[in-house]
């Protein structure tokens, strides 16, 4: 048994690598059997030529047998393989055309779904680089309630995650990290950089080892405060250092202070974050000493990420328990020492064990939201694409059904001819999906911008995730767009088709192509529904008045970095940077502010003559400000005036308030003059000088929420940052600003310039990844559904050409003509229009939350895109109805 | 009675016997099959070579390159000592097989 294994491996082996010397003495073989046959014809007396006649009819066919003796040998399959490529190869390069069309096709299908595979993966499935056990491990975030409102958040305190590592057993590993944007570099070199703060525990996640010296361990990372040492990233250390190995014992400068450099991360290494990689890793308790004692000693600070491993065994939902039975001892520990936070009966403090990514947790922005949606939608477009490549090899199909009825003739097996068909639609489904690859790669920046940071940066399609799916799906397209014309193909009738050939036979079969027209027409409506959906959301959030000019406002900050100032040099040196922005070329105004809309925000207590309690009539945001704000954002005052140079700090105190908060706290007054106590009810009365509009500040939705300005001046607290307005766009604008405003700042501080613009661009962006992405594909499977239909209705008018020919020879009429063949286009289209409508229909629930003011099932949209794909449908059909009117009976009736 | 379709898979059974009195090429296994069986058999030349590769796959017989009676290169085949087992194992269930074919088809039922 065994040596018949064995002699069977080297005798396929020896038929695989020699096979040119086998069928070389194949061949021989059977010339010599063919003479010998001849020799003992002719012995017994029969003429040579005749002899060599009979001997090669009782041979039969010469071919065939080899074909049988190599299908003995055992390398069918390799030999048909490489037979099919090359005959498809040739067949293909024989039609450039149709060759093309398919290939573009499924290019953009494929295309399509690679780039979005990456993205999809990036944001949801893919685990960071270098962790180990993955699905162990998960992010801890912390939800408490306030207000009948509940908060989850991921920024917890330093005592915090001690209290949760202390009392928890259901984890073997935790660690906490905090990414943190700070000056890096001495001097001019410095630029403000990403750092990762991170606990010695967090590298024991991962399967590191440093590229370079080492990575620090519990001893650098004690409290009350560790070393000053860094591992800098690989890139880091290519770029900024050249690679040199003596960059461990440097010094880098991070924040104020120097650090030494231990050691390199691995290359790729950042931690489990999805953006750019940290250029450094400090320890954590080294940081928070320069930060000041609140981030380690006391429950006032949240700036920790915490990860955390399950012990093995441990479910997600007893180390989710555990891990909020922990919380709320811990949330006790902190009510003993801060008696006035709330009760845990009132705040319901919980625990919240997710995944990794961002994208997966509770706080998932809407981008995460639409992305499965999106990625949904890639797929419907490579749908569209196969139908459209079934469709023209379909197509094809019927004008080769002679050339294949030939084929079967000749004694060609079906199995081997749907074994052909298969290989044709593999081979271009291969060269689509290379094509598509280099689509990918080439729309995959643009996509990466329109995601933001998430999506994860210097991506690339060829990584061996993505290139692995494309191979499925490729395997997918070949199989799919395959099946359909090798099944009709398998089921045609020899006799019929040698007789009749392409010419007639056709048409009444295409039932199979108007089905999947059909069908393509249906998912466009999808598609287009979508796009429709998504503009008609993003214009609705675009129009939403935001109370303010987000477009020419740039948003400047200093960052003194350990340059100590007090606080009259402070309020001295923002005095400064005010006027010297004013002074800058193309700058209006400016002033400073302490908060940012959708960035931070700010409240106070407050107290009002005559009301109990201010805080219950609603949440009012406080802003921090200087003379000249209200013109500077764009911010209209309705009645009274605004901030201006007369409020000093020595002058009598003044607030603003935006129109709802007068309408809240005096209801049927004009609020004028009104005293409100900031701080506590024993301060001062600040008088109301002024009603401002309404504000966008911490949604974008409809609901007005409260505000109100004061004088920076008139607080013990400095604002660090300032609003200035520019005349040209924001966009444009920041880097001059910042490096005008650079100028007036002490050695060693900063200065960082944001347009406004792009700050609240991150709110809309749902909406416009949504808008884009459908419009894309919403275009492209219209484009590839009329090429669908074009083809089917093109090929039906050329499988007709003799019946319509008698038709007009008969004397039908041109408009009978083209409304008979458009009608069946037409016919196709509404049929389609009405499926998709349905589909959309359904799934209108599941895409409602994602939209902005918009009804999901908005007859506008629906109507619009009905109308455009009949429009499409009609264009689609018209050029093959023209040509079928242009029908020159003699020709047609002539043929064959 | 002058052609018989061989049953399947006796060809390869006719083929080892043939070869286990002397190696042959592919042609005079075929004649010799002919003549042995009284001109009744005839091998379907098409079948016969894809046999004879088949049976060299499975490292029954063996192949070499030789020169026949009138000088001509033509290939041999051998049986081996695993087809020598294979065929002893075939000869007697073909035995075991004809006998009782017979034994249902002459007893009066």
């Amino acid at each position: 048994m065994l040596a018949e294994l064995l002699s069977d491996i080297r005798y396929r082996l020896r038929a695989t690598f020699r096979r040119d010397e086998m069928e070389r003495e194949l061949a021989d073989e059977l010339r010599a059997h063919m003479e010998r046959e001849t020799d003992k014809l002719v012995r017994g007396g029969m003429p040579v030529d005749e002899a060599r006649r009979r001997a090669q009819l009782a041979f039969g066919g010469v071919e065939r047998i080899k074909d049988d003796a190599r299908d003995a040998r055992g390398l069918a399959w390799i030999d048909i393989a490489t037979q099919e490529i090359r005959y498809t190869t040739r067949a293909l390069r024989a039609r450039p055309g149709f060759t093309l069309a398919v290939v573009a096709t499924l290019a953009l299908g494929i295309g399509a779904n690679a780039a979005m595979f990456g993205i999809v993966d990036r944001m949801l499935f893919r685990a960071p680089q270098y962790l180990r056990d993955p699905s162990s491990v998960g992010r801890v975030y912390l939800g408490s309630t306030f207000r009948g409102t509940e908060y989850v958040g991921e920024a917890l305190e330093f005592p915090r995650y001690q209290d949760l590592t202390r009392w928890t057993s259901s984890f073997s590993q935790f660690a906490a990290i905090h990414i943190q944007p700070t000056g890096v570099g001495t001097g001019d070199a410095s630029r403000e950089m990403s750092v990762g703060v991170a606990s010695a525990t967090f590298f024991e996640f991962f399967n590191l080892r440093p590229a370079l010296g080492r990575l620090f361990t519990a001893a650098d990372d004690a409290l009350p405060a560790g070393e000053r040492v860094a591992v800098v990233s690989y890139g880091y250390w290519q770029v900024e250092d050249g690679g040199r190995r003596d960059i461990i014992g440097s010094k880098i400068q991070i924040g104020p202070v120097d650090f030494t450099v231990i050691g390199v991360a691995p290359r790729g290494f950042a931690g489990i974050n999805t953006g750019d990689a940290p250029v450094a890793w400090v320890p954590l308790t080294s940081w928070a000493s320069l930060r000041g004692p609140n981030f380690t000693e006391n429950y006032s600070w949240g700036w920790l990420t915490v990860v955390a491993r399950r012990k093995p065994g441990v479910s997600v939902a007893s180390a989710t328990a555990d891990l909020s039975a922990a919380y709320q001892r811990s949330w006790l520990a902190q009510r003993a020492i801060e008696p006035a936070m709330p009760t845990i009966e009132s705040a319901k403090p919980h625990a919240v064990f997710a995944p990794t990514q961002t994208e997966r947790g509770p706080n998932a922005g809407p981008e995460a939201r639409g992305i499965l949606l999106v990625g949904a939608m890639a797929i419907v477009v490579l749908l569209v694409a196969c139908a459209n490549v079934a469709n023209l090899l379909l197509a094809r199909g019927v004008a080769r059904r002679r050339e294949i009825a030939v084929r079967l003739a000749m004694g060609v097996s079906r199995s081997r001819l749907l074994g052909h068909l298969i290989a044709e639609s593999m081979l271009l489904a291969l060269l689509g999906a290379v094509a598509g690859l280099l689509v990918a790669r080439l729309v995959g920046g643009s996509l990466n911008a329109l995601f933001g940071e998430n999506a994860g940066n210097n991506v690339s399609p060829f990584d061996t995730r993505t290139l692995l799916y494309c191979v499925a799906i490729t395997i997918g397209v070949g199989v799919l767009t395959g099946m359909l014309p090798a099944f009709h193909a398998g089921r045609s009738d020899v006799l019929t088709d040698l007789r009749s050939g392409a010419r007639d036979s056709g048409y009444r079969r295409s039932r199979t192509r108007s089905v999947l027209v059909v069908v393509q027409a249906a998912l466009c409506v999808i598609l287009l529904v979508g796009a429709g959906l998504f503009v008609r959301s993003l214009i609705n959030v675009r129009s939403l008045p935001l109370g303010y000019d987000a477009d020419h406002v740039v948003y400047a900050q200093r960052n003194m970095r350990g340059v100590k100032l007090n606080d009259e040099q402070s309020r001295e040196l923002m005095r400064r940077l005010v006027d010297g922005a004013t002074t800058l070329p193309g700058v209006v105004s400016a002033a400073t502010a302490a908060s940012v809309p959708f960035y931070d925000h700010e409240s106070t207590r407050l107290a009002v003559p005559g009301i109990d309690s201010v805080s219950r009539l609603g949440r009012f945001q406080m802003q921090r400000t200087s003379a000249d704000y209200f013109t500077t954002v764009g911010t209209r005052i309705l009645a009274g005036r605004g901030i201006t140079v007369e409020d000093r700090r020595d002058s009598p105190r003044v607030i603003v308030v935006s129109q709802t908060m007068a309408k809240k706290l005096w209801p049927g007054k004009s609020g004028l003059g009104e005293c409100v106590r900031v701080g506590s009810d024993t301060m001062p009365c600040s008088t109301v000088v002024g009603i401002a509009e309404d504000i966008k500040e911490r949604h974008l939705s409809h609901e007005a929420e409260g505000n109100y300005y004061i004088v920076a001046d008139q607080t013990e607290h400095t604002n660090s940052g300032m609003y200035v307005r520019v005349r040209g766009d924001g966009e444009s604008s920041a880097d001059p600003v910042r490096r005008g405003l650079q100028r007036l700042m002490p050695a060693g501080a900063y200065v960082t310039a944001t347009p406004l613009s792009e700050l609240i661009g991150g709110q809309q962006r749902g909406w416009k990844v949504g808008a884009t992405i459908f419009i894309a594909f919403g275009i492209l499977a219209l484009t590839l559904g009329a090429i669908g239909l074009y083809s089917v209705i093109a090929f039906g008018v050329q499988q007709r050409s003799r019946e319509l020919s008698i038709r007009i020879a008969l004397g039908a009429r041109v408009r009978g003509i083209l409304g008979m063949v458009m009608g069946e286009g037409v016919r196709l289209a509404v049929i389609g229009v009405a499926m998709g409508a349905g589909l959309s229909l359904l799934s209108a629930r599941s895409i409602a939350t994602l939209l902005f003011d918009e009804p999901a099932n908005d007859p506008l949209v629906f109507s619009v895109v009905a109308i455009v794909l009949l429009v499409v449908s009609i264009a689609a059909s018209a050029i093959p109805a023209y040509r079928a009117t242009r029908l020159d009976p003699n020709v047609a009736l002539r043929a064959d | 009675l002058n052609k018989l379709d061989l049953p399947q898979g006796t060809l390869d059974l006719l083929i080892l016997r043939t070869l286990s009195l002397e190696p042959q090429h592919g042609w005079a296994i075929s004649e010799r099959i002919h003549q042995v069986s009284k001109e009744t058999l005839l091998i379907p030349q098409g079948s016969l070579y894809p046999a004879l590769h088949r049976l060299e796959r499975r490292g029954w017989i063996k192949a070499e390159w030789g020169t026949s009676d009138n000088n001509r290169k033509a290939k041999y085949y051998a049986l081996t000592r695993a087809g020598l087992k294979q065929l002893d194992s075939e000869r007697a269930a073909w035995k075991q097989l004809t006998a009782a074919v017979a034994l249902v088809l002459d007893t009066g039922l």
